[in-house]
């Protein structure tokens, strides 16, 4: 009897090493361990033997049944894990490629580069408590000229190309058309940006454009000097690059402000070292602005003994192009997505 | 403008400093120099040899091999010039020589035979135009000492001055103007080039009168009678510094007066006294309809706002803007008198534009001189045709007439403005050295300051703190002043409700949609519309276009979008673009004076070869706009009238909210799409930006989740293939209002056994009760009241 069990146990262990499907193994657990299996029968006649025998082989038994038990679960672990790297194997796919049909890399949306700089521009100055001004894009010679001190025959005209329309207005040639816009509208202190859409009569080659994009930006408050500007130029700058920029300030002449200043940005296309982006000057002009003139504080009704301010122009082509190395202008407006989508 | 420092040193000494940090000083406090040119550099490295030989060369029938002595030694040179002979003194570019970017000089084989220099022409020295053979020298030229020193006053440094960055300064129009600013700038002495002791010397021989009849025109006129005139060709020197400021040398006289306009700032002119009819200058309006030839030979019909100089004749010169040709200077001429006057910037300005005469004299008095001026530029002119032509006499004194002299500028400020404005701390005493620096004079009482500023920056450039604040920020420079951030109490801005929704829009297009962003210009032009049958000449026109193509603003944003597609379509099988931008109508109004402006979103989807008719993207992305946005109460009214010539008739959708139209989708109509080549199908959308943020928004309202199970009920109806399947939805929802949750249409087939001219659609309805689980009968009830009211409809179920 021990014999017959030590038999059957050997034989069941080298069934279930050789088993190589899980069936297989189930079969065998039945076979061996089922109601009707051939251990269960042993088990089952113990009752024939005395009571010594019956005692010995009942351990016995119960120690084969649970090292087959248990060696069925082990093989069952092993086959179970080939199965499954098995079936993995099968599943190899080519993950290199892009299905017809499916989404592309240039299937996503993408919002115009002026878009996206001038969002980046709004948050910032909104988060430094700047409101957004709106103006009209054909604009009258009073918002555009003669309210910002640019009276009808004055030279400053020449610096503006412009086109005029049938009605006697003009496309705006600057954004600081919304400076007297706003000042009619608020009462100072106050903070506001306008960006928009600005033309200049200007034949069109890779660094000129008819149509081109701006943010204006004015605060009037009490005693605003040159520092504070400085500040606020700074600040907007290091938000757009950020990292911080080198910057050098000179006088520029803008009859809507006195002082004036010309802000300049250390190429960044060439790092300063001189490139065709910054006629070999190693400086790119980014900035005009100033203080804003006390004509034009008192064409917006604001008393200039009490409030003063200063306001600047921030051409966002330029911007986005030193950003991203684009030689270009021409690209922002023509509607070829194989540019967009780089963006 | 050109700036000669050959120039600016005859006033002040600037050989120790750098030019480069000239340069720099002036960018950085004055005016933009644009670029640094070093003329006639070459000259320094090219110097003079004698041709010992000259021998044919043996491969090539127009050169030669000549030997020259260079005073150092012998050298062999191929040339093909046709004009030298052995003995010659001429001029070797040795081999290093850099001509341009691309042309060195090098020790070379030119056909078989070594060369070890180049004999230049005058043209090539860039001494004159002259190319016909080499230059050659006179016989007692040395030889071996470069051009540089046969031509000193060649040799010059020249500064390119944006003309913008000096719009505002007219004194700056001038060297002295920048030789001010170098003294002041590097602290060195300044040497005005006029010496008004020599108008003492000035006889009363002849009788010369002026008359200014309109002062508002010309506030001042100086003029100066000179007998004994020689015109001849001017010296080197002065030729080589004409040609500096950029012009070209012409006679004695001539140059003179162009030298001093660039040395001073005083536009001048001479004219022929011979030529002059009676005794008497007049300066004056013109009369509407007077002649004048001025003298680049064009003819003039002049109005009553050009100012004239006449004589007792007629007009013989355009004031301030150019001469006449009726009393213009010649080679016989011997007298002449010299005018150096002062005119209003804005009548200049006009007659310059109206004739399209941007001369140089025009440009600068557009910008205010200074009436002072007048007599140094007279003087001045004097002393050098004196220098010229020494037997010439002053026959008159300087007739001036100035009837209503400018008053002088002089501005009263304190010290604490200057800071405050610059928001830093300079000192009182670096104030006023600054300005004094400037050649402001300065009174100081404590903190107050009396400046009275210069005549020649008193026209127009200063004339209020705040210009002072300036002069004191630029000399100072402003990179010496540290930011700040100001004082201001913190809160949240008020928001732009309307750049808000258009990101919206646009974020919404993006993100939801995979739509990529365009921006196309604000122009169109008759051609394109012609093609898109869109051209009803409403457009509000351009008076001076740059273009046919772009020479009227657009009504709408489709024309371009349109044109987009025709780009693009090369590249991809598939895009969707849209443009968010604004549209121009002239006949609506946003005020009196201008055109309203109207914000549109136009998106176009394309695809070659679509899965499904392309309109249903378009609708997606518009509906997704007005859902989003929370303007979902709209109707959709499938459009068949009133449609734009671009929509296709039976492929059109108009979304309307309390009955105004807000947007259109629809697909290309086939005979655009054919006339633009476009070989996808396309269908776009189009809605009023501004109309839809006017239109209020629905509030959210949250509704209980469904505690009951929804019971599916999917039914088949047949109905006419041209039936909209909305028709039949919103026909069913009226089946049983309390109990039908929702209606779908699964799909739409129309194929065998459907008979033809019919469809069936098949619609999944959902019963749902709120209080309970509907039970068998009711669900058996509800179908059974469902299939009698389609069918009470007169519609058949499959």
């Amino acid at each position: 009897m021990k014999k017959q069990l030590q038999d059957l146990y050997e034989q069941t262990i080298s069934a279930i090493d050789k088993a190589t499907t899980i069936d297989e193994l189930e079969q065998l657990r039945v076979k061996v361990l089922g109601r009707k299996g051939d251990l269960t029968q042993i088990l089952r006649s113990l009752g024939t033997l005395p009571q010594e025998e019956r005692v010995e082989i009942g351990k016995l038994s119960n120690e084969l049944k649970e090292k087959i038990e248990s060696a069925l679960e082990n093989r069952k672990t092993v086959l179970t894990e080939q199965q499954i790297n098995k079936l993995i194997m099968e599943d190899w796919l080519d993950v290199t490629l892009t299905m017809p049909g499916t989404l592309k890399h240039y299937d996503r949306g993408h919002l115009h580069p002026i878009s996206q700089i001038q969002y980046e521009i709004e948050d910032i100055f909104t988060s430094m408590g700047f409101e957004i001004l709106d103006g009209p894009e054909v604009e009258t010679d009073y918002y555009n000229f003669e309210a910002l001190n640019i009276p009808p025959y004055h030279p400053a005209r020449d610096m503006q190309d412009t086109f005029w329309t049938e009605d006697g207005n003009l496309l705006r040639t600057h954004t600081s058309a919304i400076q007297i816009r706003g000042m009619e509208r608020l009462k100072p202190p106050f903070r506001v940006i306008g960006p928009g859409r600005v033309f200049r009569y200007e034949s069109i080659d890779a660094s000129h454009e008819n149509t081109f994009y701006q943010v204006e930006g004015m605060m009037v408050d009490k005693d605003i000097s040159v520092a504070h500007l400085i500040y606020f130029m700074k600040t907007l700058l290091k938000e757009i690059f950020q990292k911080e920029t080198t910057i050098r300030l000179r006088p520029g002449y803008f009859p809507f402000v006195e002082p004036g200043f010309e802000l300049d940005i250390h190429c960044l296309i060439c790092g300063g070292k001189g490139c065709s982006v910054c006629k070999y000057s190693g400086w790119v002009e980014l900035l005009p602005c100033g203080l804003v003139h006390p004509n034009v504080l008192r064409y917006g009704n604001i008393d200039p003994d009490k409030w003063s301010g200063f306001a600047f122009g921030l051409g966002l082509n330029r911007l986005v192009m030193m950003r991203y190395g684009i030689n270009d202008i021409r690209h922002f407006l023509s509607g070829d997505i194989r540019f967009l989508y780089q963006f | 403008m050109w700036i000669s420092l050959n120039i600016i040193q005859d006033m002040v000494d600037i050989k120790d400093i750098p030019v480069a940090d000239i340069a720099n000083r002036l960018t950085m406090s004055t005016a933009e120099i644009d670029s640094i040119e070093y003329s006639h550099e070459l000259l320094k490295s090219i110097y003079t040899a004698k041709i010992l030989e000259v021998t044919k060369h043996p491969n090539a029938d127009k050169l030669t091999v000549c030997k020259v002595d260079t005073g150092k030694g012998v050298l062999q040179v191929v040339c093909g010039a046709p004009n030298h002979k052995a003995g010659d003194i001429v001029a070797l570019a040795p081999v290093g020589t850099k001509f341009t970017e691309t042309f060195t000089v090098t020790k070379a084989k030119l056909r078989g035979v070594e060369s070890e220099g180049m004999l230049c022409s005058e043209r090539e020295l860039g001494i004159s135009d002259d190319h016909s053979g080499i230059m050659v020298f006179p016989q007692n030229t040395p030889i071996g000492v470069t051009l540089a020193q046969l031509y000193p006053n060649l040799i010059d440094v020249r500064l390119d001055i944006d003309n913008k960055s000096i719009t505002h300064r007219p004194d700056l129009w001038s060297h002295t103007g920048f030789a001010r600013e170098i003294a002041a700038l590097f602290n060195k002495p300044f040497k005005y080039p006029v010496n008004y002791d020599l108008a003492k010397d000035f006889k009363s021989k002849e009788t010369l009168k002026v008359t200014i009849k309109n002062p508002e025109g010309a506030p001042r006129y100086c003029g100066l009678m000179v007998n004994n005139i020689t015109i001849k060709e001017s010296p080197d020197w002065l030729k080589a510094r004409v040609e500096a400021i950029g012009m070209r040398p012409i006679n004695n006289i001539v140059d003179i007066t162009n030298y001093v306009m660039a040395e001073l700032g005083e536009p001048m002119h001479a004219f022929d006294r011979s030529k002059l009819r009676g005794n008497e200058i007049i300066v004056r309006f013109a009369e509407d309809g007077e002649h004048l030839t001025t003298l680049d030979g064009q003819e003039h019909v002049l109005t009553s706002e050009d100012v004239v100089i006449a004589d007792s004749g007629g007009a013989i010169a355009l004031a301030g803007v150019m001469g006449g040709g009726n009393s213009e200077i010649e080679d016989n001429t011997t007298s002449i008198v010299l005018e150096a006057a002062n005119f209003n910037p804005v009548y200049i300005r006009r007659t310059a534009n109206r004739y399209n005469l941007r001369t140089e004299a025009a440009i600068r008095f557009e910008k205010s001189l200074d009436p002072e001026l007048c007599p140094a530029a007279i003087i001045r002119c004097y002393e050098l045709i004196k220098m010229l032509c020494p037997e010439a006499e002053a026959v008159t004194p300087i007739i001036d007439a100035y009837p209503v002299p400018a008053k002088p500028v002089s501005i009263s400020t304190t010290t604490d403005f200057i800071r405050r404005k610059l928001g830093h701390s300079i000192d009182d005493n670096t104030i006023v050295s600054i300005l004094t620096s400037l050649d402001f004079k300065v009174t100081k009482n404590n903190n107050n300051l009396i400046i009275d500023v210069p005549s020649y920056r008193a026209t127009k450039d200063i004339s209020i703190p705040d210009d002072i604040v300036e002069e004191i920020g630029r000399i100072y420079g402003y990179d010496n002043i540290p930011e700040q951030p100001p004082f201001v109490p913190c809160a949240p801005p008020s928001r732009n409700i309307k750049r808000t929704f258009e990101r919206e829009i646009k974020s919404i297009l993006v993100n939801d949609f995979h739509m990529t962003e365009v921006s196309n210009y604000s122009f169109v032009g008759e051609a394109l519309l012609n093609k898109l049958q869109l051209n009803e000449n409403k457009e509000l026109q351009l008076k001076n276009p740059l273009s046919k193509e772009q020479d009227r603003l657009r009504r709408s944003l489709i024309p371009n979008v349109i044109v987009n597609i025709t780009t693009n379509q090369r590249f991809f099988d598939d895009f969707r673009i849209f443009e968010l931008g604004r549209i121009y109508l002239k006949e609506d109004r946003l005020s009196k004076d201008l055109a309203k402006e109207n914000t549109r979103v136009t998106g176009v989807i394309y695809s070659k070869k679509p899965a499904y008719p392309v309109f249903y993207d378009a609708k997606a992305c518009c509906i997704g706009i007005f859902d989003k946005t929370f303007r979902n109460n709209y109707i959709l009214k499938p459009e068949n009238d009133n449609l734009p010539p671009y929509a296709h008739p039976a492929r059109s959708l108009e979304l309307l909210i309390h009955n105004k139209p807000v947007a259109l989708v629809c697909e290309l109509h086939p005979k655009i799409a054919n006339e633009f080549e476009i070989k996808g199908q396309v269908a776009l959308f189009d809605i009023d930006v501004d109309l839809l943020l006017s239109l209020p928004q629905q509030d959210i309202v949250f509704n209980e989740l469904p505690k009951f199970p929804d019971v599916p009920f999917d039914i088949s109806v047949l109905t006419d293939e041209k039936e909209y399947a909305a028709t039949l939805v919103d026909m069913l929802y009226k089946a049983d209002k309390e109990h039908i949750a929702d209606i779908e249409v699964i799909s739409v087939y129309n194929q065998p056994p459907i008979p033809q001219g019919k469809k069936s659609v098949s619609l999944r309805i959902t019963f749902r009760a709120k209080d309970h689980t509907l039970s068998p009968e009711e669900i058996d009830n509800l179908q059974k009241k469902v299939i009698a009211f389609v069918e009470k409809h007169g519609y058949k179920l499959r």
